[in-house]
């Protein structure tokens, strides 16, 4: 049998209207450039279509094309290759099968996404976190401030706050901004800004039990890995970063909240009053509220819950039958204030908005 | 063998939206379920439909690149892209707080310059591999310019364009269209283009001269308003509303856009190759008309979004969000705004496409004759990856 189809030899432009002569193992073209060259159907690929009707290439030579102008003959079909729409695997079960695997692959890489860093995070060495931490961070271009008896008062509210736990890299920082962050490396630093905001240490040890917190639940480990593997499974686009951000951060503020738990046993045990913790959010939630409503828009996507709840969560923690005492003197606190304006050797921070 | 002729249309778009939007449908749900992999298979049955539904004289055009091609484009744009920003943003910060601001200046400089040259060397690479996807008659185009001095042009160009209060604009642009299509050939021929950009200097100076004083005058008009309605606490008055919302329109939107269509005609209306002479129609009308349809679908996309966020609670009150302490807010009303944003920005994206292509194709025209027997097979590499530089970027190859 012979049938006409249009042919391109894919050597120069010229259109070949050929008869092709079909055998069991492959065809020939007859009035093609080289009409005794025998081709094996095996080395058909489908390329799509030309006016409704299938196109076919050949795999080894470029440009290399027929197409059948009154549609592939119903003979030939069995030896030519079918169409391809979505692609190899989705063709083979079919769009809606395929589709409903593939949502419950995603689904299942969502989730194993959201809870590995979790399992990762305790095994990552503190050993890696810290020369990660000493890499990113180093001296903190000597804005950490070692106002003479300063390094002392911290360390000894560190023991004070968190006699049982390993000791960790805590440094005021000559820096202007009401904050405090824990960096890879079991690394705190407390911002000056911070300091000359607080009323009373003890604020000053709510929140650094806040930060000994995260570095205790490995959150910066966590955090680390959990960035890393999103951005690596939900792919680049604008979609993908927008829900990166959201599922990352929707995480970070639950390990605030837990933060704050901890931070609130690491009181509790220490019998130093939540109360000017509470009262310091209190102030922090005073300035939310004047902002308004887009303040609560910001808690909601910001890493860190409204100062109002936490307020609320330290403020119930008070224990009205205990005795509390202050974790510093009045001698130390002033020690601790005055740990950058008595250093004469600390750099000048300014606004460094780098967290 | 010769065929064309001056008299019939060269160029024409058989395609139809009914018949497109299965294609952007499923392509939608394959992208959303694979977390957006699919979507490099995606666009390659788009244009396999555009690129066969738009015919060239006597064939229709065949597009013969594939969906892994498209995705390591996508892998090498995230080294390319991803290398400097790495070293910008967390390498020269670690290298500032640890006191080495020289070294970090140093390194920040060439990251920096790595990252300003990427938009030029995207857009050669992707004009460069469309060509050579780009099949007629079983013949494609292509070029073997890897683009790197095309992407230090860029930089060099741009900025002296920019200097003189940025009227060598259209000077830097022309010039830098033509190095790029005199870079490319089809078959065995080698594309030539030689736009004037004198010719454009008029429309350019509208935009670069009128848009701002349209500015100025719509930002006095406001202050003035202001003053007066603080005097006598009168009501604002409407037509100086209207007329300030006509002007800002006109700079930021009319003039560039009478600006490019000038620039792409000029640019197509010069372009040869071999025998044959292409040119453009569009017009700023054209154009000005194929903006606001895609206006109007990204309208449409922010309703669709509406409706898909609605059930997930997310359009309630913020502040409420608060009531239940700081984990009101789970993981699944995130994946429903996630999704939200996907689905329409899924159905969307495609039929912009579509429409840029029809633009594209029902206004380009061709006049000459071609030897089909002398169109012999391009001798160009055919390079492995594909655009994603552009996609990463989001700048036009055409």
């Amino acid at each position: 049998m012979q049938w006409p189809v249009w042919h391109y030899d894919g050597s120069n432009a010229t259109r070949h209207e050929c008869l092709l002569s079909a055998g069991q193992d492959g065809f020939r073209l007859s009035d093609a450039p080289d009409p005794d060259r025998f081709y094996p159907w095996s080395a058909m690929v489908s390329v799509g279509h030309r006016n409704g009707t299938d196109l076919y290439a050949h795999r080894d030579l470029e440009g290399w094309r027929i197409v059948f102008p009154s549609g592939t003959p119903a003979e030939l079909k069995p030896f030519l290759p079918k169409t391809k729409h979505y692609g190899g695997v989705i063709d083979r079960f079919g769009l809606w099968p395929a589709a409903a695997v593939l949502l419950a692959l995603s689904a299942g890489l969502i989730l194993f996404v959201l809870k590995i860093p979790e399992y990762l995070a305790p095994y990552i060495p503190m050993s890696w976190e810290k020369k990660l931490g000493d890499a990113m961070i180093g001296d903190f271009g000597g804005r950490i401030c070692h106002g003479p008896g300063a390094d002392k008062v911290i360390s000894d509210l560190q023991a004070r706050l968190d006699p049982k736990g390993a000791k960790l890299d805590i440094s005021v920082v000559n820096v202007d901004m009401v904050n405090a962050v824990a960096l890879p490396g079991g690394k705190i630093m407390i911002f000056e800004g911070l300091l000359k905001k607080a009323d009373n240490p003890d604020e000053v040890a709510g929140v650094l039990g806040h930060e000994i917190g995260h570095v205790r639940n490995r959150d910066v480990a966590q955090a680390l890995i959990r960035q890393f593997g999103l951005s690596a499974v939900i792919g680049g686009g604008n979609a993908g970063a927008m829900a990166n951000a959201l599922i990352s951060y929707s995480y970070s503020r639950e390990a605030e909240a837990a933060a704050d738990t901890h931070a609130i046993g690491l009181l509790h045990a220490a019998s130093v009053s939540p109360e000017p913790t509470a009262a310091f959010f209190g102030k922090l939630a005073g300035q939310e509220k004047a902002l308004g409503k887009s303040a609560a828009a910001l808690g909601y996507l910001s890493s860190h819950p409204l100062s109002a709840s936490r307020e609320k969560a330290f403020r119930d923690s008070m224990d009205k039958a205990a005795t509390y005492r202050p974790i510093l003197n009045a001698e130390e606190w002033k020690t601790l204030l005055a740990a950058c304006d008595s250093d004469p050797n600390v750099k000048e921070g300014g606004d460094l908005d780098l967290f | 063998m010769g065929i064309g002729n001056q008299d019939e249309t060269a160029f024409e778009f058989t395609g139809n939206w009914k018949e497109f939007a299965p294609i952007a449908f499923t392509n939608a749900l394959l992208t959303i379920v694979t977390l957006t992999f699919y979507r490099f298979w995606g666009i390659t049955r788009e244009r396999q439909y555009l690129w066969s539904h738009s015919r060239f004289i006597d064939d229709t055009l065949e597009w013969t690149g594939t969906g892994v091609e498209l995705f390591k484009g996508f892998l090498l744009a995230l080294v390319l892209f991803g290398g400097p920003w790495l070293v910008l943003t967390f390498g020269v910060q670690a290298l500032v707080l640890q006191g080495y601001s020289m070294a970090a200046g140093i390194l920040g400089v060439i990251a920096f310059l790595l990252l300003i040259m990427l938009p030029g060397f995207a857009k050669f690479r992707a004009l460069r591999f469309r060509l050579s996807r780009t099949h007629w008659h079983g013949i494609r185009g292509g070029s073997d310019d890897p683009g790197i001095g095309y992407a230090w042009q860029t930089v060099w160009r741009m900025v002296l364009g920019y200097l003189p209060f940025t009227f060598m604009i259209p000077w830097a642009m022309t010039t830098l269209w033509k190095k790029r299509w005199e870079a490319m050939s089809f078959g065995p021929h080698q594309f030539e283009s030689h736009p004037s950009w004198e010719k454009m200097l008029g429309r350019y100076f509208l935009c670069a001269v009128l848009g701002p004083i349209l500015v100025i005058a719509v930002f006095a008009a406001t202050i003035g308003s202001m003053t007066m309605l603080a005097g006598d606490g009168g009501e604002p008055n409407g037509v100086v509303i209207a007329i300030s919302v006509i002007m800002l329109y006109g700079a930021f939107f009319l003039l560039p856009i009478a600006y490019y269509a000038a620039f792409f005609r000029e640019g197509v209306d010069t372009l040869e190759l071999s025998t044959l002479q292409f040119r453009f129609t569009a017009r700023t009308k054209d154009w000005l008309m194929l903006f606001l349809g895609h206006g109007g679908l990204w309208l449409l996309a922010v309703l669709v979004a509406l409706v898909i966020a609605a059930p997930f609670g997310l359009l309630m009150d913020f502040s409420a969000l608060q009531a239940n302490g700081p984990q009101a807010l789970g993981v699944f009303p995130m994946i429903g705004l996630a999704i939200a944003y996907l689905v329409p920005f899924s159905l969307v994206m495609p039929f912009i496409r579509y429409r840029n292509w029809r633009f594209f194709i029902r206004h380009m025209e061709a006049g000459g004759v071609i030897d089909l027997d002398t169109l012999t097979q391009s001798s160009t590499r055919r390079n492995a990856e594909g655009e994603g530089l552009l996609d990463a970027l989001d700048v036009g190859a055409f």
